[in-house]
């Protein structure tokens, strides 16, 4: 669904300067059409969420460019979901930052999904709220006192729009005030808009290396010209070059593609919206808006709104009126395209 | 409307490798004039890598014409090009990924090139080849060049597998880009730091004199140089050294804490490992101080051998033996006045030795017969800063891998491993040896024709077995397997180029050529082989 940015252009090569503002699919689709005869490609300006599994269901293989852990645990799970009898659609994966990268194949319920390897992936650790507001050291504690206290603190309601130059502009005149009254050297614009925007460093070289290799798998899956990669590849560039092969193992109980539930313990005096406080806490969940059941019934569930109705009531009841040790917990979300399972256990 | 501090339209264009390489690194790209010795899929691949972040200037010298085939594997030439030649259409379809860059072509061979001017080659900072080059005229390439210091780059691309070989003399960087240049020196306080932990952590222990609130907040390298002069007073004035030492003085410090939630405690009880050593000069830098080009300055030494020696001199004459400080701090749990106050301490002691690093440069010059301003203040910080980290690279010509000192012991070694990726390297130094002994009779690559493969492949066995008699290496059937087998992968395709390999390769090799016109992070020294089946990598020096 993307549009075409100026700063894509250092290493995409079918975009030019006059494509700046246009869908990234389409002209895509156009320039490799244009290039290479004989070939056919639909471009879809589109999320991937709007596609069902109908849609998905048509391909032999899906190759993921994707930027976010959010796109790549969908597009994942979507996959492994697809699994029966006559389906079971390869899915390759890869990503790049700076001059590191990786590409992976993952066979849907076969060999570790992405899901499997989510704890890869640590999540940059946030700067305590009381270092922003009161003992700001580093120019990016400015920078972020700027974006999350002083832009809702005085421009109220006007989203901060990180695409919007003068807004990177207010921030940056702010976050170097803050600097300067604090003695704190370093705040540049160039820093500002790369904390704001969580800029990841990006390059037409391992872009190509990551891209090549993810080809390189289709190619060998599509053909079986040669056996295809089992099942990761890490590559780094900053000192010689360097790649990691390996197969990375199934995570038995991941809540993707693996058959056990986990196990939850559970305090019988929380109530049961305590326990959904809790869950959205956990870091391999993304919850929004949970539903929950057991296998014999419903504890309380978003939608349709007679049932809701009918379920709110739960909410306020502790669970030991609820549920029993050793029964099955069913969470689904639409923040999640599939559905956490979990076996109850009663803490002291 | 122009919007404060806001990036120009080339700084928007670049912005995200600028922060990878910098405005110095990418004027290096732009000073850059890049000559690719053949069109081939490969050969565009790699241009495309350096032509999208801006290189000044390339040249493509090729003598064939399109022909169908390359439509297959080449995504710069299109139908149109059919026909018409091959440096031409190439050039132009580069040319249109980036109008900062300036393309040209010359429709000849390299080897006529030698023949008639070889002394244009010099007018290239990088040169690359690609194709299949006959190895003599690959040899002629490496004497006319390898004394010069211009970096050769040689590709080869056949089915799924690739290796590229760099021959530059010597390679010089200072910003390695290292995960973290911090160096606390904690081990040996310099007076300025002993004195503001003097300060500052006077009353640590005392629950009469300090809040609770300040105890929270003192800055974990006071803590610890604080802790390490208690713990030193009842040990002997040692220091915890080897690692039960260390978690006894990690509980120490867990002695200290006023309450369980002291956050700049736990900081300080986690930097005790990675801080506690004593400062030493790694072996990367030690190599340099220690090499001839280091001693012996002369009239033509280059800026990085002036700046080294004068941080040697720094180093052992002026400074006890240790590198001049980088002066980098990293966060920690502290009030913002103590934390700056740290960190001004830290950098006034960086100013400081570089202070006294500039003074021998400017002392070293006018004896090489320079201005003693000819090197510029940044370019020493720069150094000083990255002191620990600089790195040399020696490198070896083409012909000491092919004739003068083969590295004879690398590959056997590596012989006796079924996995090694040697074997693929050897299996495409017979390949080679068959272009450059075959061709007279019509330039056919191995496996070309099916009914002929198997004898091909034999010819490429007998091929690996010459070369290893020649470089007086046991071999066996047994030993050999690996390499039989990498030899019929070889004649599997035919010679044929694989667009996804070409790609790949043309990434791996673009961005080992970004690193050396830029010289930052480290380039790979000297061969790098590929295998598209495995999805591995490994590098030689051969």
């Amino acid at each position: 669904m993307d549009t075409i940015d100026i700063s894509n252009l250092n290493r995409q090569f079918l975009f030019r300067e006059a494509d700046v503002g246009k869908s990234k699919a389409e002209v895509a689709a156009a320039f490799v059409m244009k290039r290479v005869r004989g070939v056919t490609i639909t471009p879809f300006n589109c999320a991937i969420q709007d596609k069902d599994d109908e849609y998905y269901k048509q391909f032999k293989i899906v190759v993921c460019g994707l930027d976010s852990v959010e796109a790549r645990r969908w597009m994942n799970a979507t996959l492994v979901n697809l699994v029966d009898d006559e389906t079971l659609i390869p899915l390759i994966d890869g990503g790049t930052e700076g001059f590191k990268g990786q590409a992976r194949v993952i066979l849907p319920t076969i060999s570790s999904c992405y899901e499997c390897s989510l704890d890869m992936h640590t999540p940059r650790a946030a700067v305590p709220l009381c270092t922003l507001a009161s003992i700001p050291r580093q120019p990016a504690h400015c920078i972020e006192w700027a974006s999350v206290i002083q832009w809702p603190k005085e421009k109220g309601d006007l989203k901060l729009d990180t695409d919007d130059p003068e807004h990177i502009s207010w921030l940056y005149t702010r976050a170097l005030e803050r600097a300067k009254e604090f003695n704190i050297p370093g705040v540049t614009y160039s820093m500002t808009q790369g904390v704001v925007k969580n800029i990841i460093p990006a390059i037409a070289s391992t872009n190509a290396i990551v891209a090549a290799s993810c080809c390189n798998e289709a190619l060998k899956i599509a053909t079986t010209a040669a056996p295809y990669l089992d099942n990761y590849m890490m590559y780094t560039g900053n000192e010689s070059i360097y790649t990691y092969t390996f197969t990375h193992e199934k995570k038995e109980n991941c809540p993707v593609c693996g058959n056990l539930p986990q196990n939850l313990e559970v305090n019988p005096e929380w109530t049961l919206e305590e326990l959904m406080e809790k869950l959205q806490e956990r870091p391999e969940t993304t919850l929004r808006k949970p539903s929950l059941r057991t296998s014999s019934k419903s504890l309380y569930l978003q939608a349709p709104k007679q049932l809701e109705e009918q379920t709110r009531p739960n909410l306020e009841k502790k669970l030991k009126e609820l549920i029993e040790a050793g029964d099955e917990l069913s969470i689904s979300d639409p923040g999640m395209p599939f559905n956490l399972r979990f076996i109850i256990s009663m803490s002291e | 409307m122009s919007v404060l501090g806001a990036p120009t339209a080339k700084e928007k264009k670049y912005d995200r490798q600028l922060r990878l390489w910098g405005a110095g690194g990418q004027e290096a790209l732009e000073r850059a004039h890049i000559l690719l010795i053949n069109a081939t899929a490969a050969g565009t691949e790699t241009l495309k890598n350096l032509v999208l972040p801006g290189i000044g200037r390339f040249t493509i010298i090729d003598d064939a014409v399109v022909k169908d085939e390359d439509l297959g594997s080449n995504f710069f030439l299109d139908d149109s090009s059919i026909g018409l030649p091959r440096a031409k259409k190439a050039c132009e379809l580069l040319c249109e990924l980036n109008p900062d860059v300036q393309g040209d072509y010359i429709d000849d061979n390299i080897t006529n090139l030698i023949q008639s001017s070889p002394e244009k080659l010099e007018d290239f900072t990088t040169i690359i080849v690609t194709g299949d080059v006959p190895v003599s005229t690959i040899l002629s390439l490496d004497s006319l060049l390898y004394p010069t210091d211009i970096p050769v780059f040689v590709l080869k691309c056949v089915g799924f597998t690739m290796t590229c070989r760099l021959a530059l003399s010597e390679h010089t960087i200072v910003e390695s880009h290292p995960e973290s240049t911090v160096d606390l020196r904690l081990l040996k306080p310099f007076a300025e730091l002993v004195a503001l932990y003097e300060e500052k952590a006077a009353n640590m222990d005392d629950k009469e004199k300090m809040s609770t609130h300040d105890h929270g907040h003192i800055p974990y390298v006071i803590i610890l140089l604080k802790a390490l002069d208690d713990w030193r007073s009842t040990h002997n004035g040692n220091v915890p050294s080897n690692y039960r030492e260390k978690n006894e003085f990690k509980s120490f410090l867990r002695g200290k804490m006023w309450n369980a939630d002291e956050e700049n405690f736990e900081e300080a009880i986690a930097a005790v490992l990675p801080y506690f050593n004593p400062p030493s000069i790694p072996s990367a830098t030690r190599e340099i101080f220690e090499d001839e080009k280091c001693d012996k300055l002369v009239s033509g030494s280059s800026d990085f051998w002036i700046i080294a020696r004068a941080i040697k001199e720094f180093t052992y004459n002026m400074n006890d033996g240790l590198l001049p400080l980088p002066g980098a701090l990293p966060d920690m749990k502290a009030e913002s006045k103590d934390y700056i106050r740290l960190q001004n301490v830290y950098k006034s002691k960086a100013r400081t030795d570089l202070a006294s690093v500039m003074g021998v440069v400017r002392t070293l010059l006018p004896g090489l017969g320079r201005d003693p301003n000819s090197i510029s203040e940044s370019d020493v910080e720069t150094f000083c800063k990255h002191a620990g980290y600089a790195k040399l690279l020696r490198g070896r010509s083409l012909k000491d891998e092919y004739e003068d000192s083969p590295k004879v012991k690398t590959i056997s070694n590596e012989l006796s491993d079924p996995t090694s990726l040697i074997h693929y390297y050897l299996g495409l130094r017979a390949y080679e040896m068959f272009i450059s002994e075959e061709s007279n009779s019509g330039h056919v690559p191995p496996g070309t024709e099916d009914s002929t493969a198997e004898s091909d492949a034999e010819k490429l066995d007998q091929y690996v077995k010459m070369l290893l008699d020649k470089l007086n290496i046991t071999h066996s059937a047994e030993l050999l397997e690996g390499t039989s087998k990498a030899v019929r992968e070889i004649v599997r395709v035919g010679g044929g180029e694989l667009h996804n390999i070409s790609s790949l390769a043309g990434g791996l090799v673009a961005q080992e050529i970004i690193k050396v016109i830029t010289k930052q992070y480290i380039p790979m020294n000297n061969t790098v082989v590929f295998d598209g089946i495995s999805s591995r990598s490994q590098v030689y020096e051969l």
